[in-house]
């Protein structure tokens, strides 16, 4: 019996030209995960919990001003700059790609959130509460981390074993699109795309391959494994005198 | 001795006797906590005496051999065994109300049962075998490579099937022991991480954190 997966690799792909900026990713991220609720009081004190964050920017001067948004997300970075500094190997890279954070073995330091180029690690800074009716909508495959963990996006880990064990009751691989992330289940214009980009016919490889393709923070060598796709903006090219 | 001394004396013996009796109860405390199986664990009074030995022992034993998978209807399709309904109950106990049995508590404890069926009432069982939150696992597939691997089921001599594989109610008991002989659930094996750990590395098995921790 072979116990350990086809070598994997999870990657997601951004397209910038499609996402509104809706924040539906946002909230089912919130939903599936577990994660606590947000008050206002938290965003001021910069102690707000997200997985995936909605980035706004402003493009160009007043009156031909431009929202822009950007999914922020764990960049599930190859050389990730978390990873070496926590103390208790609480964080770690696992043969699917994956930056792992492990729950119970989290003492808390922070070390890996102040490490992190792209602030995609959130702390549990408080117990979290949700109001009793919400208590049975918690979801029972995620862990509740309790107060004093770090925690950030897993890629929705838990939806890769189901699917994992789902292909194995059926004696099978898991294949592209059996499968996919809240976030991206969510968005309504397709925006994010995920799978294995060991996989050579997956949506994710065909998405990748995109001349758009940049990753965020390049230059620093985390090789990050969230590909993003530049916005295509015709007038801002023809301004330019690229058009 | 001047006399303020020995009132200092007294009052750090006392400290230090005090200190004494904290470190041993923190020591007590851990070492039951690290040694000892969870709270729960050793047979606790259920809402309703279930004796499983009459229910999944042998017909040689005095039971009826029902197949833990008759009642635990999920244990070999998916994470969770589950505990079957008051209704499931009721599929014999509509009929069997324990009347003129030779135990003596039979027929109060099916009346408990009766009752909540008719009051529409699930019985609150009391959990005996619980991993911690932050711990994922998964039954049917444990189950699924036991079944193929009858040679690793330990606690009982498994049935095997003349294709060398074991049925599922056959594995149970590499890790819950021999149930059928417990006339009230509790836990045989310690069920932590290293036991876990001990047996994946034996099987070959997934040893990455996220196996089972996310």
């Amino acid at each position: 019996m072979v116990s350990t997966p086809r070598e994997r690799k999870w990657q997601m792909v951004v397209d910038m030209d499609r996402c509104t900026g809706c924040q539906a990713c946002v909230v089912a991220c919130q939903v599936e995960n577990n994660i606590p609720i947000n008050s206002e009081s938290h965003y001021q004190q910069g102690r707000a919990m997200q997985w995936i964050r909605i980035e706004r920017y402003w493009e160009g001067e007043f009156p031909n001003v431009k929202a822009r948004f950007i999914p922020f997300l764990c960049q599930q970075c190859n050389n990730a700059p978390c990873e070496p500094v926590c103390p208790v190997f609480a964080t770690y890279h696992n043969n699917e790609g994956l930056n792992v954070q492990v729950y119970n073995r989290c003492v808390g330091t922070r070390f890996c959130a102040n490490n992190c180029p792209y602030h995609a690690r959130s702390f549990n800074f408080w117990e979290p509460v949700w109001p009793e009716a919400m208590r049975n909508q918690l979801n029972p495959d995620v862990t509740v981390r309790s107060r004093g963990i770090m925690e950030k996006c897993t890629f929705c880990i838990q939806r890769i074993r189901r699917a994992e064990l789902d292909a194995k009751r059926e004696g099978r691989e898991v294949r592209d699109g059996d499968f996919q992330p809240a976030c991206a289940q969510a968005c309504p214009t397709s925006a994010l795309v995920f799978g294995d980009s060991k996989d050579p016919a997956s949506r994710v490889n065909e998405a990748a391959k995109s001349s758009r393709r940049f990753r965020l923070r390049e230059e620093l060598g985390t090789e990050p494994n969230v590909i993003y796709l530049s916005k295509v903006d015709p007038e801002a090219r023809g301004a330019a005198g690229h058009a | 001795m001047p006399k303020a001394r020995s009132h200092f004396l007294i009052l750090g013996s006392l400290v230090g006797l005090g200190g004494l009796v904290v470190l041993g109860a923190v020591v007590f405390f851990l070492g039951n906590a690290w040694f000892g199986l969870p709270v729960n664990a050793q047979a606790p009074v259920q809402p309703i005496a279930f004796p499983h030995t009459v229910h999944a022992g042998t017909e040689a034993s005095g039971g009826v051999g029902i197949d833990c998978t008759f009642c635990h209807r999920n244990v070999d399709k998916g994470p969770t065994a589950t505990v079957p309904s008051v209704q499931q109950c009721m599929f014999c106990h509509s009929k069997i109300t324990g009347a003129g049995s030779a135990s003596p508590t039979a027929e109060t404890e099916i009346t408990k049962l009766r009752d909540a069926s008719a009051a529409g009432e699930p019985v609150n069982w009391i959990r005996v075998h619980r991993l911690p939150d932050h711990v994922q696992f998964v039954h049917d597939v444990h189950i699924t490579y036991l079944m193929a691997n009858p040679g690793k089921i330990v606690n009982v001599t498994p049935v095997i099937n003349p294709d060398g594989t074991a049925d599922a109610g056959q594995t149970c008991s590499t890790c819950h022991g021999d149930v059928a002989k417990m006339a009230a659930v509790q836990q045989v094996r310690a069920l932590k991480m290293g036991d876990c750990v001990d047996c994946h590395r034996q099987n070959n098995a997934y040893t990455d954190c996220a196996a089972c921790h996310y």
